[in-house]
């Protein structure tokens, strides 16, 4: 048994120590993913401290057939869609007022940042998929299940994402991006 | 790696995601709050194997508790009807004396025949008169 799975087993017990040791790892990916779907740092950091509360309360449900990282994803994608949703509901959608999500946690030296590009010109979940497959490395049948897509739509979607930017980044961006909405 | 991928990877890594210690302290004490929910719902207890035979004992004293207390007890005969209540309220069935006579339904029928014999001859002697033969 991997140490992995020693630590969800005793998390699965009610050991905090465990589940904090066994979330180390991934609470920086997570944050940094979550601030590419929130509209701000504090959303993003309530919305890693959800995850962390539901993956450990729900911890139970976990199938060791699926990575712990395709778990905590799929967690965190709701998390954050829930928390958009109550934003958009009680302060109107910032991102029609021309708010920048990623221009926070950027450094000015950091404007041309791929994936400010990729918030511009790929929808949410192609966006998502494509962060999981060249960020997270995680492979078609993972983002699948994380974003509940089918294996063609990701496969579909991961190439178009790619096409879109890298025409951006060879600055051919013509009407590659509008195909990689999905 | 293609080049791509690596920008990609390199981009991602320019994102500031530290995690503050303000914020770890936060989850820390949101998880020291809480415990796994059990997620498996635990199935019916096995039952040994003397249970069946304990709960058909168990019914059959009860049935026979039920049979001799019916038994023992004396059954109260329902209370009768009084023939006097029931007389109140049901007439009593006797021989009607009826008033029986013939009935005289030929009788108008008859006299009616008489009229119409009658008008025939009337109306024989007035023909009889006015050609002065005889039929």
């Amino acid at each position: 048994m991997s140490d992995e799975l020693k630590l969800i087993d005793a998390a699965k017990g009610g050991s905090v120590d465990a589940f904090t040791e066994l979330v180390r790892g991934y609470r920086g990916g997570l944050l940094r993913f979550l601030l590419t779907r929130c509209t701000n740092h504090a959303d993003a950091e309530d919305a890693l401290q959800d995850t962390l509360i539901n993956a450990y309360r729900y911890i139970g449900s976990y199938n060791p057939q699926w990575r712990f990282s395709t778990w905590l994803y799929r967690i965190a994608i709701r998390n954050a869609g829930r928390l958009r949703t109550e934003n958009l509901a009680e302060l109107g959608d910032p991102a029609a007022d021309g708010a920048d999500p990623l221009g926070h946690c950027l450094a000015q030296s950091e404007r041309d940042n791929l994936w400010r590009s990729a918030k511009r010109i790929l929808s949410d979940e192609v966006f998502a998929a494509m962060w999981l497959r060249y960020v997270e490395d995680m492979s078609v049948r993972d983002i699948s299940s994380v974003l509940e897509r089918s294996s063609s739509w990701t496969k579909v979607n991961l190439l178009r994402g790619r096409r879109a930017l890298e025409a951006e980044m060879n600055g051919t961006a013509g009407n590659a991006g509008s195909e990689a909405y999905g | 790696m293609d080049k791509f991928a690596n920008r990609l990877r390199e981009d991602a890594s320019h994102i500031d995601a530290e995690i503050s210690a303000q914020l770890d302290s936060r989850i820390q004490a949101s998880l020291a709050a809480i415990e796994p929910a059990a997620m498996r719902r635990q199935g019916p207890k096995r039952r040994p194997a003397w249970f069946w035979l304990a709960s058909s004992l168990t019914g059959v004293v009860a049935a026979l508790a039920v049979i001799a207390v019916l038994n023992v007890n004396d059954v109260d005969e329902p209370a009768a009807v009084p023939r006097a209540a029931a007389g109140n309220t049901v007439p009593p069935i006797g021989v009607i004396d009826l008033d029986v006579r013939a009935a005289t339904l030929t009788d108008p029928l008859a006299r009616e025949l008489e009229y119409l014999q009658a008008d025939l001859k009337k109306a024989e002697e007035l023909v009889r008169g006015d050609v002065r033969i005889d039929f």
